[in-house]
């Protein structure tokens, strides 16, 4: 029985047998020339697969040391295979990878515990000019006898990683910009909140300065009270701003295992603002006991204020308010949490249904109507999916689910 | 009647109580409302004062109040109290009808001078309304034939003309005309034309 490449590498050279790996390998050093001598039509189909992989292939002993190295690996590592022959593998990972990689081998031999053989992951990769890359690895082991070989099979991802990396630079400016726009149309609202206190700490101030002066007369207690509710009325003033400032930082904070429950809390503040104006009742029903859900706290609560607000939208139009917006949390069937806004409003009519998600859809006066548009590519990037549905006691229900954060 | 009160009406707790206080600091009698409902459920015919309101509000806006006041016959002055960005809301309560409005953050003495202003205005508008209903009185007091030989004196007809209009003897007339400068407490032609040109005045505005 001669032994066989193993499960779990590239489909495209399974099934060639080891021998004729084995006499591949074994010529490698000695250049194309005398590879071409041996007969075996495996070896020389091998050989040209080495040759035509748009792959990086690169074989090594149980040394580490580089039996093979194909041109699409010299392409992509900037090293022509006669620099690399015969040195260790190392040379090709960024430090703290090459310094842990004879220990890696080390334990692998000793054990036999897969870390990666058979196992595809992502990993980094160090180009000959030292710059280091995101790569696709994955590793094949070729029993031979007397000893084993690895097969690595390595595919730069740097330009998609990169355009990922793009896509949620984009996604996430926008989702700022639609902070942003949110605020812009809640200013009137903001600004009243924070001249109610600035109001009351200038009449308290004023009233005592009346109280003490010249003839007047005053209760101490009145005089006490002031004091105090000036101090308390600045710290609702500041308040105010920090929570304005938490919602509108344009540093990211990154996603993180978030609590859903305080989540909506936190926003309700806001939210709050433009359900009294429109004297439309909010309901939190949150379940308890959730798991935590993965993502960007801001912009959940982002998406959150959004929903809230268009539902007090549709029930000020209701001249019946009752029983007003609903927002629920409850556990979600595959595992995360699933958010809900509902309301008892007229509903959404049908040919704005279809394409409620579209920007610049909107049945509203005012605003760009590119609210759910945006909600819904943060919770496609939060791995999540935003849907409406038709409240059945009339009105609409929005939501979404986000995934089950798991900690390290 | 009440004696005069300055009503605040206001959503906010603090605003409230701030002014609340800052009436208390000058001698006035005020009291303090939550919310338009809260206070239209309070308000009488017979309440006497000014109102001071904030024009934002949860639920009943200011200016829904004031319209549901005014319904109600209510005349009490109306001075809202307005955010820094309400100008177009503080632009359409002046046009409804309202005293003034006074922009948060706001100096004490601009809020007091227009709540004197209110006080006064109701005032005089009270005494106007009293002298009207004082008048009406006297007019119902009247005689249809008496009221129609006002009419004609009140119009500079001599008595002779009017005895010939409504049929009846010049006698007759000097009867009646007698009769109206008593119940109409006139002690001269020229006063019982004063007054009830004064009326026809009062009652148009």
């Amino acid at each position: 029985m001669l032994p066989y490449i193993l499960p779990g590498v590239n489909r495209a050279y399974r099934g060639v047998p080891a021998n004729a790996l084995w006499n591949v390998l074994m010529t490698a050093d000695s250049g194309s020339g005398s590879a071409e001598s041996t007969s075996d039509t495996g070896g020389a189909n091998f050989r040209a697969l080495l040759q035509a992989a748009v792959d990086a292939i690169i074989v090594i002993n149980e040394a580490g040391s580089i039996l093979q190295f194909n041109p699409a690996a010299e392409k992509i590592f900037g090293f022509c295979q006669a620099e690399v022959l015969g040195r260790n593998v190392s040379m090709l990972m960024p430090a703290h990878y090459a310094q842990a990689h004879d220990g890696y081998m080390a334990h692998y031999h000793a054990t036999g515990e897969r870390r990666i053989i058979g196992i595809g992951r992502e990993v980094e990769a160090r180009r000959r000019d030292g710059t280091v890359f995101p790569i696709d690895l994955s590793v094949g082991q070729v029993d031979l006898p007397g000893a084993a070989h690895y097969v690595g099979i390595i595919r730069d991802i740097s330009a998609r990683k990169r355009n990922e990396q793009e896509m949620r630079d984009l996604q996430e400016r926008l989702a700022r910009v639609g902070r942003f726009s949110t605020m812009g149309e809640m200013a009137a609202g903001l600004a009243h909140e924070i001249n109610q206190p600035l109001a009351a700490i200038s009449t308290y101030a004023q009233t005592a300065s009346r109280m003490l002066g010249a003839g007047s007369s005053y209760d101490p207690q009145d005089m006490d009270h002031i004091c105090r509710q000036v101090s308390e009325q600045a710290r609702r003033a500041g308040e105010v701003i920090r929570r304005l400032r938490g919602f509108l930082r344009t540093e990211d904070a990154g996603r993180q295992p978030l609590d859903s429950n305080a989540l909506i809390r936190e926003i309700m503040f806001l939210a709050e603002l433009d359900a009294r104006e429109h004297g439309v009742p909010l309901t939190l029903m949150l379940a308890e006991g959730l798991p935590r859900v993965h993502g960007n706290a801001v912009e959940i609560q982002q998406v959150i204020l959004n929903l809230i607000r268009n539902a007090v939208g549709a029930m000020s139009e209701q001249a019946d308010r009752s029983p007003g917006v609903i927002i629920a949390t409850a556990h979600h069937e595959d595992g995360g949490v699933e958010f809900s806004v509902t309301d008892y409003g007229p509903g959404v009519a049908e040919d704005i249904a279809r394409q409620i998600f579209h920007p610049f859809v909107t049945s509203k006066h005012h605003g760009l109507g590119v609210g759910l548009s945006i909600s819904r590519t943060i919770i496609q990037a939060h791995g999540g999916r935003l849907a409406f549905v038709p409240n059945p006691a009339g009105g609409a229900i929005f939501r979404f689910q986000l995934p089950e954060a798991f900690e390290d | 009647m009440t004696q005069p009160t300055v009503f605040i009406v206001d959503d906010d707790h603090a605003v409230r109580d701030a002014l609340r206080l800052l009436l208390k600091s000058v001698g006035l009698p005020g009291e303090v409302f939550a919310s338009g409902d809260e206070f239209l459920a309070a308000w009488r015919p017979t309440l006497r004062g000014c109102i001071v309101a904030d024009i934002r509000m949860p639920g009943m806006s200011g200016l829904e109040m004031h319209e549901a006041l005014q319904q109600r016959g209510c005349r009490l002055p109306v001075i809202f109290i307005t955010g820094h960005g309400d100008v177009p809301m503080a632009v359409e309560a002046m046009k409804a009808g309202a005293l003034d409005f006074v922009q948060k953050p706001f100096r004490d003495q601009d809020l007091l001078d227009r709540i004197n202003e209110g006080l006064q205005q109701e005032k005089s508008l009270r005494e106007v309304e009293v002298e009207i209903d004082e008048l009406t009185a006297r007019l119902r007091a009247l005689t249809p034939r008496e009221r129609q030989v006002l009419e004609r004196v009140v119009a500079g007809q001599p008595n002779k003309v009017i005895a010939m209009d409504l049929k009846v003897s010049q006698r007759t007339v000097e009867i009646h005309r007698a009769r109206v400068m008593e119940k109409m407490q006139a002690r001269s032609l020229a006063q019982l034309v004063k007054m009830m040109s004064r009326l026809e005045t009062l009652r148009d505005t």
